[in-house]
């Protein structure tokens, strides 16, 4: 499964082309809003959470979003079990989210000139939340698949999902940039873990539940 | 087999006596709660509120997020039988449920905004209480556009059942975790351990918890209703009479007739 998104992927580089896009014009237009400013780290990693939700939510669905558009949904159906079409999908958008948040990361912490005080916090933030975020966009993307109005309503029923998500990585990456306690951080950290690990116990089950019917 | 007048008078009375015990079941819930509503005016103010008088708001605003949050675990568990056994009636059951409680999820967010401008000045406070109940409000919002989108009987109720369960757990998180984490808390207006800490005390705490009991019984009462209103409608549905009103594409046939051969 991760093989065949990937190829596809490749062969047409709709998502990648879309992701670097929005990432791109997110960054910029955070470090324009943000510009000769000396912006703390809570609101850097409000800032930077934001701008990988907006990258994020509009490509990752598309690994779902896409079979149905294609008409590839049905043969998947008959071909794959349900639990490795969610681990192969999920684990390509993992890499998919993992790869956007490191550049998107570097181009905006380089942009706007900003000291990661602990790397190694941030660097386990920033791939704890991408991964959680992978799990549970997927998700959303499957279940909407198969809806009216599929494309918009997926970035809607994703959101609120992943607003507790944000609210934990933001109390974990703002200590990691410098602001507030290190216990925090770290305690934030352990449940960003919970979420992800919460949220990939659940979603194949709940996955596998629908994909057939 | 005609039955015989004494039949008919005694199922009669029967029918009767169970209309009467419901009608007086029901009379007594609304007498109760004109009592207690008039109770929740008399009794002496709670202490530690900067407008104690205005503060009783308490009493109806603390059954909605206890209503709401009982609701959503009760809508996560129909979910959960539905996914289980792909019964029809567990999503209408469960649709009840995410219903009533986004009722009670409306009437929080209307009373705790109530609550903020008479006491801390301000409409929105942007406390961390109440952006996550606005959060769990979306998480609700989510469900039912997740459900108007399939107009596919048996997959909307697969897909919302699905929904519900994995929105459980983030909105379990939001009500219970998310305000009481150390930061979150500190930073919070929202008072948190009023009656643990006895603010709220003596006929204050009776009249809180005879309103619990009673908006309880009251939603209790609702859930039934929509619940046999729903399973009307399911088998309405069942029998061609009638299509899901999210259904967007309307039915041709308004009523099935039976056409006999000898004509």
């Amino acid at each position: 499964m991760f093989q065949k998104e990937a190829q596809s992927e490749l062969r047409a580089r709709t998502g990648i082309i879309t992701v670097g896009l929005l990432s791109l014009c997110t960054v910029v237009a955070l470090t324009l809003a943000v510009f000769n400013m000396q912006i703390s780290g809570n609101l850097a990693a409000g800032l930077l959470w934001s701008a990988i939700l907006f990258a994020s939510v509009p490509a990752l669905p598309r690994t779902f979003l896409a079979e149905e558009e294609l008409g590839t949904g049905d043969l998947l159906r008959q071909w794959a079990r349900p639990h490795s079409v969610y681990w192969g999908k999920v684990l390509y958008n993992a890499v998919q989210g993992v790869v956007t948040g490191v550049v998107l990361s570097a181009l905006f912490l380089g942009f706007i000139g900003m000291h990661v005080a602990i790397p190694w916090l941030f660097a386990l933030s920033l791939f704890g939340g991408c991964v959680a975020l992978a799990g549970t966009v997927t998700l959303c993307g499957a279940l909407v698949a198969r809806a009216s109005n599929r494309a918009a309503l997926a970035g809607a029923v994703s959101v609120p999902l992943l607003l507790p998500l944000i609210a934990i990585g933001v109390s974990s990456m703002r200590v990691s940039l410098g602001s507030g306690f290190y216990t925090q951080g770290v305690m934030a950290t352990i449940g960003l873990y919970g979420y992800a690990i919460f949220t990939l116990a659940i979603a194949p089950w709940v996955f596998a539940s629908v994909w057939k019917n | 087999m005609q039955s015989s007048p004494w039949q008919l008078r005694h199922g009669s009375l029967r029918a009767y006596g169970r209309i009467s015990v419901k009608l007086m079941l029901r009379m007594g819930m609304a007498l109760a709660m004109a009592l207690v509503t008039v109770w929740s005016f008399l009794v002496p103010d709670a202490l530690h509120f900067q407008h104690p008088e205005l503060a009783r708001i308490f009493f109806w605003h603390f059954p909605c997020p206890m209503l709401a949050s009982t609701l959503l675990v009760f809508g996560g568990w129909y979910s959960y039988k539905e996914l289980k056994t792909r019964d029809r009636k567990w999503d209408v059951y469960a649709e009840s449920a995410n219903e009533l409680g986004f009722l009670f999820c409306l009437l929080t967010m209307a009373t705790g905004i109530m609550f903020s401008q008479v006491q801390w000045g301000t409409w929105w406070q942007n406390d961390p209480r109440q952006t996550s109940f606005l959060l769990v409000l979306l998480i609700y919002g989510a469900y039912f556009a997740i459900r108007a989108a399939h107009s596919d009987g048996d997959r909307r109720a697969s897909v919302a059942a699905a929904y519900a369960l994995a929105a459980l757990g983030p909105a379990l998180f939001l009500i219970f975790i998310f305000p009481r984490l150390p930061q979150i808390e500190a930073a919070s207006f929202h008072p948190t351990q009023s009656i643990m800490k006895g603010q709220i005390k003596g006929n204050y705490a009776v009249v809180v918890s005879l309103v619990l009991i009673l908006v309880s019984a009251l939603s209790a009462w609702l859930f039934t209703l929509r619940v046999r209103a729903g399973l009307l409608e399911l088998e309405n549905q069942k029998n061609g009479l009638e299509t899901h009103r999210s259904d967007p594409t309307p039915s041709g046939v308004v009523r099935p007739i039976s056409v006999s051969s000898e004509n």
